[in-house]
């Protein structure tokens, strides 16, 4: 990847505190003028900001990137206008995604003709290309323009204060963004004790899914003896429809690895683990990158910054097991095993990481330490509910407009962050439910959706916050595959230790799949919560005890639908195969025979090049027509 | 690393495809990484894992007889090591395609008929699930959401991903795949493939 300080002198030899004063001093203006939104006023240089999160990559933002720095140098613009490559922005959907300050103008899905124009006419003569710009029409018809639209503004940054903004790259831009400030705070103004206080009034809790208070966390690992100790992050991010974590690392990768550091010097320990799934490649690229900077700046290593504290990091990757998203089960693997969860008590905190002391925690939780510390438990904690403080990252995804990511203040309700921020629904269909923990949460049904987003309220319906994966979804999405699809990933995914969850979760699978194919049976959807429940209770780990949430929840909210599966043989939303009947639609049918030769029990007839026609007496429903269709004409309803 | 890998493309004189015939032949260079890795990081278990990640980055799979080799190196019993083989969905003992189709199945991909786009591109290669076509030319898995929901449904063929898929776009990508393989081939010398399947 490139970066835009690859020779910054100050990524080569260790830094003091004032040197890093001075880069504050001298390059905090540049960051600054990345959030205004100035108009009509000409500014000495402009920034393009080119969002280089995993999703625009994958939308060519690399070479739209390149294109501009070249083009820029053509133009003679070099002294006025520059690039930079920054983490994730959030609008996924508007990939790639450009922002020139300091004029405050988002351009989305930007492609090679359109990063031309913008700088031919934007950059060179300060025009802004309007009709390219991102707008939105909002409540009385008005047009809202780039951060007025409301995925923007009615978010509030904390854990994501630094991604899209800072070329994540670079040590120089983290410092000038306050990074290092809050580690500064702690080597040589805060005792341990002071700093465990301000955690806990400032009452975040952990952003993993299951909500434990962090300062309590920090304070038993503290608190238990021992001359070795490990601080471990948890970024084996395995909740299907999650990608916060993976933003942040690939976004502001400093930010964990000063909040690591903090927490070493806290409680204890010199040596951190950073447990990140293989599946981040580009995460894993720029968090060693930022290790390995860290490291010669003097900022990780011995002697932190002439504190006399020594602390280093190294990354795990990890192999592909959603079960080592679980604590006990990560720390098997960091040890080399299988991931297969421990017994608990012992917890982490007493006997972790090779039976030491270890204090683990999730990438966003980690993300929001220096924030609290730098400006005090009481602003945290005024922000959110009384239960659940400050703000949670949200990953929406499905049938939503807006998919990306976004960061909310506690407490606002489920609707406004789909409606609002979300856009509501793609298709322009009704808002059915919103999906949110992954395979270990629940479902919302739209009637609920005013609930407000927090720990609590959203368990009291039967979802979690989890890590905070939100998929929406329209009515042509059927709750009862949306339950078959998580439990099957949930057997997939079952270490297979104790027998509630293998066996337990499988029996419930097979019962869904019966189901789906039209071969339920009366009495299994009260099996189903019998098995759910018992299930819940005695599983060893998260991962069985939470498994059976997805189909406990759909069962609760949308049991008319599992009904209709069992009694009527019918799917509502169209999506159980076997259920449906399969029409060919005459206007789109180019008579070319592949559905007939992928028929497996020669039900479809038909001329070349005429339109064919299902013999729904033959039709077994298993749907091979639908996928063969090269034009699409084949309808299941 | 980068040179590492740019050795075994390179060897074959650009064919790029792996013969069929002699599958199980070993790349004896797989042997040196583990010995190279293990006096650089000294250590036991802990160094497993890792480990397995550098020579399955090289090989592309673990046969067994690397496995072996890691455990004997590590002070491990071969169990103990197929044991995290076979435990983490990310290693693999059977050889992938040249080019590997990994179907996200994410719950927004799952959302976005993601099942549809499997079925295509298993409709269309000839192989199930977790599969390799007999040219060795394509694997076929569904993996795990690979973060990209904003594009879903979507798709990676080795490290590239594509999104917002339809049968058609997917059939259009499978062609071309073909066709660059089929260049590929002709260009090195190969006798020409003038089959024209799909």
């Amino acid at each position: 990847m490139k970066t835009n300080t690859e020779s910054s002198p100050a990524a080569v030899r260790p830094l003091g505190r004032e040197a890093m004063a001075a880069i504050r001093e001298c390059v905090r203006p540049v960051i600054e003028e990345r959030l205004v939104t100035r108009r009509g006023v000409a500014p000495l240089r402009r920034e393009v900001l080119v969002c280089h999160g995993g999703a625009c990559i994958s939308c060519r933002a690399v070479p739209v990137a390149d294109l501009m720095e070249a083009a820029i140098d053509q133009a003679g613009l070099a002294d006025q206008a520059r690039v930079v490559r920054v983490g994730c922005m959030g609008l996924c959907d508007a990939g790639p995604l450009v922002l020139v300050s300091p004029d405050g103008v988002y351009y989305p899905r930007v492609n090679e003709d359109l990063a031309g124009r913008i700088v031919k006419e934007h950059l060179s003569s300060g025009a802004v290309i309007e009709e390219e710009e991102l707008s939105w029409e909002g409540p009385d018809g008005e047009m809202l323009r780039s951060r007025e639209v409301p995925f923007f503004a009615r978010q509030m940054k904390i854990a994501l204060r630094n991604c899209g903004v800072i070329d994540p790259g670079s040590l120089e831009e983290y410092i000038a963004a306050d990074g290092y400030a809050a580690l500064e705070k702690v080597l040589f103004e805060m005792a341990p004790d002071q700093v465990l206080t301000e955690l806990k009034r400032a009452g975040l809790r952990g952003r993993g899914g299951a909500g434990f208070p962090v300062g309590l966390k920090w304070q038993f690992v503290h608190d238990t003896q021992g001359d070795v100790k490990y601080v471990v992050c948890n970024a084996d991010e395995g909740d299907p429809g999650a990608f916060m974590d993976r933003s942040i690392l690939e976004g502001d990768p400093y930010s964990v690895v000063e909040a690591m550091t903090i927490a070493g010097r806290v409680v204890g320990s010199n040596q951190g683990y950073v447990y990140v799934r293989a599946e981040y490649p580009l995460a894993i690229e720029r968090l060693d990158a930022s290790l390995n900077s860290a490291r010669s700046s003097g900022l990780l290593g011995k002697d932190i910054l002439g504190s006399g504290f020594d602390f280093d990091l190294e990354i795990r990757i990890g192999a592909g097991a959603f079960v080592c998203g679980e604590e006990t089960a990560l720390m098997n693997s960091i040890e080399g095993k299988r991931g297969m969860p421990r017994p608990r008590p012992p917890f982490p905190a007493q006997k972790g990481l090779w039976k030491r002391p270890t204090l683990l925690n999730n990438v966003e939780s980690w993300a929001n330490i220096s924030p609290i510390l730098l400006r005090g438990a009481k602003w945290y904690s005024s922000i959110g509910t009384e239960r659940s403080k400050g703000t949670k990252v949200f990953a929406l995804a499905g049938a939503i407009r807006n998919t990306g990511l976004v960061e909310v203040p506690m407490g606002i309700s489920l609707r406004e962050v789909v409606e609002d921020l979300g856009g509501g629904i793609r298709s322009g269909r009704p808002f059915k439910a919103a999906q949110s923990g992954g395979p270990s949460g629940g479902c919302v049904p739209a009637a609920a959706a005013d609930v407000a987003v927090d720990y609590e309220s959203l368990q009291e319906l039967g979802a979690i916050m989890g890590s905070g994966g939100l998929i929406v979804m329209d009515e042509t999405t059927c709750m009862v595959e949306l339950a078959r699809f998580f439990m099957e990933f949930i057997v997939d995914e079952s270490c297979g230790k104790c027998p509630p969850c293998r066996i337990g979760n499988r029996v419930m699978l097979s019962i869904l799949e019966r189901i789906t194919k039209g071969e339920g049976q009366e009495d299994d959807l009260g099996l189903l919560e019998r098995l759910g429940e018992h299930i819940q209770l005695s599983s060893l780990c998260g991962l069985g005890q939470t498994g059976p949430n997805p189909v406990l929840s759909t069962l609760r909210h949308f049991r008319e639908e599992y009904e209709t599966h069992v009694r009527e043989r019918r799917c509502p939303a169209g999506q159980c195969r076997a259920l449906l009947t399969y029409t060919i639609i005459e206007d789109l049918c180019n008579g070319c025979h592949v559905c007939a030769k992928a028929c497996p029990v020669d039900a479809i007839g038909g001329e070349i090049k005429n339109v064919h026609l299902i013999d729904q007496e033959v039709c077994t429903h298993c749907g091979a027509c639908l996928t063969a269709c090269p034009t699409g004409a084949i309808e299941g309803k | 690393m980068a040179e590492m890998r740019n050795e075994v493309t390179e060897e074959p004189a650009g064919s790029g495809l792996i013969d069929a015939q002699a599958p199980e032949e070993i790349d004896s260079e797989a042997y040196r990484i583990v010995d190279r890795y293990v006096s650089e990081q000294p250590g036991g278990q802990e160094q497993l894992i890792p480990l397995l990640h550098r020579v399955q980055e090289y090989l592309g799979y673990l046969p067994f007889p690397v496995q072996e080799y890691v455990a004997g190196k590590l002070g491990l019993s071969p169990v103990e090591v197929y044991a995290v083989v076979s435990f983490y969905h990310f290693f693999t003992t059977t050889p992938r395609g040249r080019y590997q189709l990994k179907v996200c199945m994410g719950t927004a991909c799952f959302v976005n008929n993601a099942q549809t786009i499997c079925d295509v591109l298993g409709d269309l290669s000839g192989i199930e699930l977790g599969g390799v076509t007999e040219d060795r030319l394509f694997s076929l898995e569904q993996v795990r959401c690979i973060g990209a929901c904003g594009l879903a449904p979507a798709l990676m063929v080795n490290d590239e991903a594509h999104g917002h898929l339809t049968p058609i776009t997917v059939r259009k990508i499978f062609r071309k795949l073909k066709s660059a393989a089929r260049k590929e081939k002709n260009s090195a010398g190969g006798e020409a493939d003038s089959e024209n399947k799909h």
